[in-house]
């Protein structure tokens, strides 16, 4: 776990970096509904953007960039001559978000802690 | 609270999230997702829960029993028809709509399944008309129809429990294998008061408890 104060302003004792390609609405949106998927299964982008409730450019943009990030695939390809993409999230995307989800656990608990406890151990 | 100790936002072209946000976002996301993808078996198992029970119901009360009303069984006949055509259509749509835009090795088991009740049923329905061709009191057919039949609905269930790790509708596949035992055992017409009653009283219980249940589907966090 990378620990960093890398984020400008942010507070001088140890802080876990948030996953940047994540840590934004919709691409958080986006990766948490593809894990809700079983492991290898896909889904056609039509449906994930009904699901998601974003327009067609704004999803494209956001899977672009986890594309980019090799957090998701997209399969092209067709159905009845008509062309399909599939979308699915790739392991090392499934991975991303546990991280970020542990990341966040470790970046809100000890704030709670601080309050009662200011003399942190190794702080 | 902790807002200010938490406020590592990033500019994004969707705005900003500060951390503080991101779990009640991924929560959210979560059950949005998992009642949109998953398939609840709660509106299926009440129709046909329903049907068992007023279908069935109704073929009981053609018969001189105990219960003081009497059906015609014209009557009882278009209604059980009608019932279980409706629900037979509402069920295969349902199932194929819940599929759609996916694909992979959870859904090739879920088509598969869903391919086993049409397939179950057109064997069963040549094995049972084929036994009847050979000559069978009529009290038999009735026995032969009603015990396979539960009997097949349980065994599917109980594929259903073992498929999607659902030790519920393993449950509802033992009980259904029980009631349909037992339905020729009762004899006519207490065996349609058991597919009536133990069938579609159970497929409703169950219909309810999934309606209440959590859906759950594998997520990542």
């Amino acid at each position: 776990m990378s620990v960093t104060g890398s984020v400008p302003g942010s507070m001088p004792e140890l802080l876990p970096e948030l996953d940047p390609v994540i840590h934004a609405q919709a691409r958080l949106r986006v990766t948490v509904a593809l894990a809700a998927l079983p492991a290898e299964d896909q889904i056609t982008f039509p449906r994930l953007q009904q699901l998601l409730e974003m327009s067609a450019g704004n999803l494209s943009t956001h899977l672009r960039k986890l594309e980019e990030a090799n957090y998701v695939q997209l399969t092209k390809t067709h159905q009845r001559r008509t062309p399909v993409t599939y979308v699915s999230l790739t392991r090392a995307g499934r991975r991303a978000l546990e991280d970020y989800t542990a990341a966040l656990r470790l970046l809100l608990t000890p704030q709670a802690d601080k309050s009662v406890q200011p003399d942190q151990p190794g702080g | 609270m902790a807002e200010r100790d938490t406020d590592v936002s990033i500019d994004d072209d969707d705005g900003l999230l500060s951390a503080g946000e991101s779990p009640a976002l991924i929560e959210r996301q979560q059950q949005e997702a998992q009642r949109r993808l998953g398939f609840n078996p709660a509106l299926i198992l009440g129709l046909w829960g329903a049907a068992y029970l007023f279908g069935f119901g109704a073929i009981f009360l053609t018969y001189p029993t105990a219960v003081p009303l009497r059906l015609p069984g014209a009557v009882a006949g278009v209604l059980i028809g009608v019932l279980f055509a409706a629900t037979t259509v509402i069920s295969i749509v349902t199932g194929v709509r819940s599929g759609r835009g996916l694909r992979g090795p959870s859904r090739a088991a879920g088509a598969m399944y869903g391919w086993s009740w049409t397939l179950g049923f057109c064997a069963l329905a040549a094995v049972n008309i084929g036994v009847t061709r050979l000559g069978l009191p009529d009290d038999a057919v009735t026995l032969l129809w009603s015990g396979s039949s539960l009997l097949l609905v349980g065994v599917l269930y109980l594929a259903a429990g073992a498929l999607f790790q659902d030790r519920f509708q393993y449950g509802l596949g033992v009980w259904m294998l029980v009631s349909g035992a037992c339905s020729v055992y009762a004899g006519v017409p207490g065996n349609f008061a058991a597919v009536s009653l133990a069938g579609g009283g159970g497929l409703l219980l169950a219909a309810g408890y999934f309606a209440l249940r959590h859906p759950h589907l594998q997520t990542a966090a």
